[in-house]
């Protein structure tokens, strides 16, 4: 696995740009930067259902996520040139395990928000019980995201990982 | 390093609030110390990330959306920025020659306060105002908060690779 992330990252030149004087601390700010879009407008999404800010309209508000999506997509592509120019240092980290895990929770949480819920919500048809599965919803939705940015915090603190990974 | 006598006198400052007991447990305790960085980049991605939401609505994005409305999310951000002064001012006190020697720390601070102060603005014009249009200084300001937020972040990031001084202790 650390082989062929390593090559890809190589074969790339993200490797060779990750170690340029100024690579790794850009990477980071455009990392957190994509971070911010997403707390900005998903969070923000999340806590009007949560009943924050009961004035705004859900369809309305709901107009501002695309822009998480874009930070959303900065943060693969930069969490890919991390993952893959430093393998070793994240793959057997439990710090970046817990935040895979949770964004994979994420991710189920919204396919299932917008399978099930979505359409009433923007629509306003906000009936009780509606109201309390998209408030869990939104609960879920905005601890998964603070974990995820704890987690990513806590990366340096488990480094080297080898001694603290309890999963290898 | 310390070169100049007013140098020097400043070191000698720093080395000794180094050498308090908060100063070292904050640099010692990993707890405390992730503690703090934790929360600072939760309270920072709040702050910022409202900022830029209501950045996005004033310069065009979700027209429908009201600034009145979305100005609603202030309250929250006024709470983030106090935990960031707070954890900022935790990691300040852990290694404060390494932030104090460092312009990038200055550019940091000048940006985020610059920043909230537009915040400040955009909240007195559009709080409680659900008249109230965006016109083109508006809009500027709002391209301005973006660039300072970005700045504040990518000297926050940077602070961790540009020091020449981690502890002013070492020199005494």
């Amino acid at each position: 696995m650390i082989e062929i992330l390593l090559s890809f990252s190589q074969a790339t030149g993200i490797y060779s740009f990750m170690n340029s004087p100024w690579g790794w601390p850009v990477a980071e700010s455009i990392h957190f930067f994509g971070l911010c879009l997403l707390v900005g407008t998903v969070g923000l999404f999340d806590l009007r259902m949560m009943g924050f800010a009961k004035e705004i309209s859900l369809a309305d508000l709901h107009r501002l996520v695309p822009a998480g999506v874009a930070g959303y997509s900065l943060n693969v592509v930069t969490g890919i040139m991390f993952l893959s120019t430093a393998p070793d240092q994240y793959i057997y980290n439990p710090a970046v395990q817990s935040k895979f895990f949770f964004m994979l929770i994420a991710g189920i949480n919204m396919v299932f928000f917008y399978a099930t819920t979505a359409n009433e919500v923007k629509s306003g048809d906000a009936i009780s019980r509606v109201l309390f599965r998209a408030k869990a919803i939104a609960a879920l939705s905005l601890a998964c995201w603070c974990a995820v940015i704890i987690c990513g915090r806590l990366i340096t603190y488990y480094r080297p990982p080898y001694h603290w990974c309890l999963w290898c | 390093m310390p070169g100049s006598k007013l140098g020097l006198l400043k070191l000698e400052t720093l080395a000794r609030l180094e050498e308090t007991a908060l100063s070292t447990w904050m640099r010692e305790s990993g707890f405390a110390f992730f503690s703090a960085l934790t929360v600072h980049s939760l309270a920072m991605a709040f702050v910022v990330g409202i900022n830029f939401a209501i950045a996005l609505r004033l310069v065009g994005f979700a027209p429908r959306l009201e600034i009145a409305a979305l100005s609603r999310f202030y309250s929250l951000h006024w709470y983030a920025a106090v935990f960031i002064f707070i954890s900022g001012m935790a990691l300040l006190l852990a290694y404060p020659a390494k932030a104090l020697t460092n312009p990038v720390f200055y550019l940091k601070l000048a940006a985020l306060t610059l920043g909230l102060l537009i915040s400040r603005h955009f909240q007195a014009t559009f709080f409680d105002r659900p008249k109230v249009t965006n016109d083109r200084r508006t809009i500027n300001l709002a391209y301005v908060s973006v660039l300072l937020w970005v700045v504040t972040l990518t000297a926050g990031r940077f602070l961790a690779y540009t020091h020449n001084t981690l502890l002013a202790s070492r020199y005494f």
